[in-house]
């Protein structure tokens, strides 16, 4: 119960006023002269004692007139609503305990003590109580639902491990409200047992999810003065296209004491091969950095880690892992008819940076063989009117293989030998002039699929936008059933066509890739849309070097998909999601532990290294009740939202009835005083 | 002073108020009865004289100068005069004198009102030519003065009222029993008291009186604050004749002890009725008409 002025309440201490009298005229009791005590003593003592029942009962009537009247002006309200069938208070307590399992509970004993907490506060629960358990870290847990079975409870701390997770303290906070709304009219109890590191709320997010009648006790856990060193963050480039190493790995090493420097010795291990090692002093709450360069790497993945040599309590972020690729660049070829810079400008786009990788060659598509069409990774038939039926034969083969294929359909292009190509998406109709044909100057390339692999990098940017270019001619196009219109032109002629899930690689552009069609080669969008393009014909991704822990890592669908696995630190195999993952859809990975995951999609295999999120290891601590004063509401805050509803208008205004039944009773306490002092006994009468 | 002068019928005597602060008990006295005197107008008390009522044979003992020396001359007989005079009674004025009458919850205490009552009922008795005495009591007889119509005997009777102060405790039996010894003959006896006895041996002592032919008139002083008992802070009560002391909180009390004091006053009421004795309640705080008026009823029935 809680009252809405509760300053009314001072008016209680007029509730004293008869005692104090009482005990004030008691000390000043004065010697009266009377004539004769004789009628005095006369009287019954059981007639004293029945009046001074009589005057007490009618003292505590009106002190509790007094009370009742003053409960009446302070507004009582119920800060919960009672249940008719629920659970009602004096039935026991409800409990929701908040475990803190992050990955900064690993540091020195804190994991062991915050157990230590939540067992004794298991056994502190009396019979009618009812407690659930959550764990936390960057999510919640549910461990044990609302019981009053104490072996459960302890069964689900006993079993509670460290995670190497974020901290996120407000997930904990809605589940445990959802929870606490289960325990109805019984008084709400939230137990926080954590370390209340820092960095684990985000103010920005503040939301009163607590009610403000739910009471609330913070056990902390945590140390003021860590003496953590941490490596928080490694810059690192995740692909080389040469043998040594021609990037820098930059390692930051993080201090968090404040009272003194430290001296690390790091070091950088290469398939847990020591390459270098360096020392750095890091200064009280400050960073270092440490550099490491000129390695060598071999063909394919590497597991790159930097280590520090530092003995402190927290040694779960001494360590660092990342991932290097050293790869051969993609063999691009392109096909085109011999016509005078007919490719110059899809040249320029593949070769504008040593470090691109592509290896771009320009052929006439008459003189192509067999063997130098099934040697590439790509390749790009620009605007070809045919092929020679064998290689044509052989196209198929090549995309099996996981070759790409990207025909551009232009003024050469025969669309009729082009339909005959085996698996071609798309029956080519035939060449439309806009000007002549439409009734208008241009069209634009307006729509595409904006989670396409290729289109993906378009989204959020107006700089690098396709509608720009203008489209005088395209190749108006029929998508076969299965094929998949990646892109229209602005009154719905398809203008890139991708082919059938089964016989994926190849993809139908509807226009030219140089200026004879179209003057797209001159926007800046070009040079993005033909690298996406290749990368996504060579089933070439991109890797981050590395994740941290809590992070969706997604998983993008290749060319020929397949049900996606991930090889976990241990060795584990286990799929990600469920079902195949379709060319082009995407998944999120997240992986529970730090290390190398290796992450099998169909043929496409790649290594993840997973860190923990870095800021955990800073342990610098909030103020519990700061915390807790972010996400409780007051009561006028509750009111104040106006988000009731009309049946919690109702039940706000039933539950501040309380003053009414006070009211009555306080009637009733008047009228029954009234009737008892106004009582005589049957043999009274007057004298004189 | 014209403020304390009740104009009512019924009151319209001078407060005690006003009386307690005249000292000498005669000038009291005559202010009162006087007062009352001229108020009554034509009164048919009023006729009392020495003349002549009847001729009564001489006889061994009789006074020679009441011998009708004429009568003797004509018949030689001797006979004796009776005069209207010697009807006249014997007034005996029994006043209480007890520790509880120094009582009074304002300026008039109880003794004061009982004495300014018995010197008013001395005065009028003795200018009725009635032979007038006074008994003060407390537990025992503490001075007597026969009654008498002699010369001085109206100043000493006053002059013994005024300076008798209260003090000891109440016991009739004793001072009822002196009183039947040595009145001898019957009259009309005035008992002044707060009755603070057991009803019981007050009556019986009354009792022996009444058998003895007088007329009894009793009149019981209370204070106005002992038949209301008005009180309102708790208190030690202290007992004025023995000095007890009760620890007492009116407000739990006034109901029982009204109740019993109203039984006390309805039992001398009551017992008293049944053996023909006047009895008036008389409150201290009003004026004594109704005791005058009493004794006035009373010397009627005994003439």
């Amino acid at each position: 119960m809680n009252f809405l002025n509760p300053f009314f309440l001072i008016g209680a201490s007029v509730l004293a006023l008869p005692v104090l009298i009482h005990l004030v005229r008691r000390e000043r009791s004065e010697v009266v002269p009377f004539s004769s005590l004789m009628f005095l003593l006369k009287i019954p003592k059981r007639m004293i004692r029945q009046q001074m029942l009589k005057n007490l009962l009618l003292m505590a009537l009106r002190l509790l007139l007094i009370a009742l009247l003053v409960g009446v002006f302070a507004r009582p309200y119920l800060v919960q609503s009672a249940t008719p069938n629920g659970p009602q208070i004096g039935q026991g307590r409800g409990f929701v305990m908040l475990l803190d399992n992050s990955y900064s509970m690993r540091y020195g004993q804190n994991f062991d003590k915050m157990k230590s907490e939540a067992l004794s506060r298991i056994n502190a629960l009396s019979g009618g109580d009812r407690m659930a358990i959550v764990s936390f870290n960057d999510s919640a847990t549910v461990l044990a639902p609302a019981t009053n079975d104490k072996g459960k409870l302890r069964a689900a701390v006993d079993v509670l491990e460290p995670t190497s997770l974020g901290t996120r303290y407000f997930d904990a906070f809605s589940v445990a409200d959802r929870l606490l709304s289960q325990f109805g009219g019984q008084q709400q109890n939230l137990i926080v047992i954590s370390d209340f590191q820092r960095t684990g709320w985000n103010r920005s997010s503040r939301e009163n999810v607590i009610g403000h009648d739910v009471k609330v006790e913070t056990v902390s856990v945590g140390v003021a003065d860590s003496t953590n060193v941490g490596i928080d963050n490694v810059s690192v480039d995740s692909t080389s296209f040469v043998r040594t190493y021609a990037g820098r790995i930059v390692a930051r090493i993080h201090n968090y004491r404040r009272d003194k420097e430290v001296s690390v010795p790091v070091a950088l291990l290469i398939n847990d091969k020591e390459e270098a090692r360096k020392t750095v002093v890091v200064p009280p709450s400050g960073t270092a950095l440490a550099e490491f360069a000129g390695f060598d790497l071999a063909l394919g993945f590497a597991k790159g880690k930097i280590k520090i040599m530092a003995d402190d309590p927290l040694p779960l972020d001494n360590e660092f892992v990342f991932g290097i690729e050293r790869r051969e660049k993609l063999n691009v070829l392109i096909l085109d008819a011999g016509r005078p810079k007919q490719s110059f400008h899809l040249k320029a786009a593949l070769t504008a940076g040593e470090d691109l990788p592509f290896g771009v060659k320009v052929g006439n598509a008459s003189a192509v063989t067999i063997e130098e069409l099934g040697s590439q990774d790509i390749v790009i038939f620009n605007d070809v009117p045919r092929l020679s039926d064998a290689v044509r034969s052989r196209m198929i083969d090549a995309r099996k293989s996981g070759q790409g294929q990207l025909v551009v359909l232009g003024k050469e292009a025969d669309l009729g030998w082009w339909e005959a190509v085996n698996g071609f998406p798309a029956k080519p109709v035939r060449k439309v002039n806009v000007a002549t044909e439409r009734g208008k100057t241009v069209v634009y390339l307006t729509s595409y699929d904006k989670n396409h692999g290729i289109f993906k990098p378009f989204q959020g940017t107006t700089r690098l936008g396709l509608n720009t270019a203008q489209f005088f001619s395209y190749t108006e196009l029929q998508p076969k059933p299965g094929a998949q219109v990646v892109a229209n032109f602005d009154n719905g002629a398809p203008a890139l066509v991708e082919s059938p899930v089964e016989d994926r690689g190849m993809m139908v552009f509807a226009s030219s890739l140089d200026t004879l069609w179209n003057d797209l080669p001159f926007k800046p969008s070009f040079v993005l849309f033909v690298h996406q393009t290749a990368r996504y014909l060579a089933r070439y991704n991109a890797v981050k070097a590395w994740y941290t822990m809590g992070e969706g890592i997604p998983i993008v669908g290749t060319l020929d998909g397949g049900v996606p696995r991930v090889v976990n630190p241990s060795g584990t195999q286990e799929s990600v999601g469920e079902g195949e993952l379709k060319s082009g859809e995407q998944r999120f990975f997240s992986p529970e532990a730090p290390g190398f995951y290796e992450l099998r999609v169909g043929r496409d295999s790649r290594v993840l290294a997973i860190n923990p999120p870095a800021n955990e290891g800073n342990l610098e601590m909030m103020v519990p009740e700061d915390l807790i004063a972010s996400v409780q509401s007051t009561e006028a805050e509750e009111r104040n939202t106006g988000t009731f509803t009309t049946d919690d208008k109702l039940e706000y205004a039933r539950r501040q009835m309380g003053w009414w039944y006070l009211l009555m009773i306080a009637l009733i306490a008047g009228i029954v005083e009234l009737y008892i002092a106004n009582s005589r006994p049957q043999s009274v009468r007057r004298v004189g | 002073m014209s403020s304390h002068i009740i104009d009512r019928p019924r009151n319209r005597f001078i407060d005690p108020k006003v009386l307690i602060r005249i000292q000498n008990m005669e000038l009291l006295a005559r202010t009162v009865v006087e007062g009352f005197v001229t108020g009554l107008h034509q009164s048919p008390y009023l006729g009392f004289s020495v003349d002549f009522a009847e001729y009564r044979q001489y006889r061994p003992g009789d006074e020679i100068r009441r011998i009708d020396w004429n009568v003797y001359g004509r018949s030689d007989k001797l006979f004796v005069k009776l005069f209207e005079g010697e009807t006249n009674t014997r007034v005996m004025i029994l006043l209480d004198m007890s520790g509880s009458m120094n009582y009074g919850s304002s300026d008039v205490k109880k003794s004061d009102y009982a004495k300014m009552l018995a010197s008013c009922l001395t005065y009028f008795a003795y200018h009725q030519r009635d032979a007038v005495g006074i008994l003060t009591f407390d537990e025992g007889v503490r001075n007597h003065i026969p009654a008498s119509r002699r010369t001085g005997q109206l100043h000493t009777l006053l002059h013994q009222i005024e300076h008798a102060v209260p003090a000891k405790g109440t016991e009739f039996k004793k001072p009822l029993h002196f009183a039947a010894e040595v009145l001898s003959r019957r009259g009309i006896i005035i008992l002044i008291s707060d009755f603070y006895d057991d009803p019981a041996n007050i009556l019986a002592g009354l009792k022996i009186l009444k058998a003895k032919g007088n007329d009894i008139m009793a009149f019981h002083i209370m204070d106005d604050f002992e038949l209301t008992f008005p009180f309102e802070d708790m208190a030690q009560f202290e007992d004025m004749e023995t000095a007890d002391k009760l620890h007492v909180i009116p407000e739990y009390l006034r109901t029982q002890y009204l109740n019993v004091i109203g039984n006390h006053i309805e039992a001398l009421r009551k017992g008293m009725n049944a053996v023909q004795i006047d009895y008036t309640l008389m409150n201290t705080s009003r004026p004594l008409d109704a005791g005058l008026f009493s004794y006035l009823a009373a010397r009627a029935h005994t003439v």
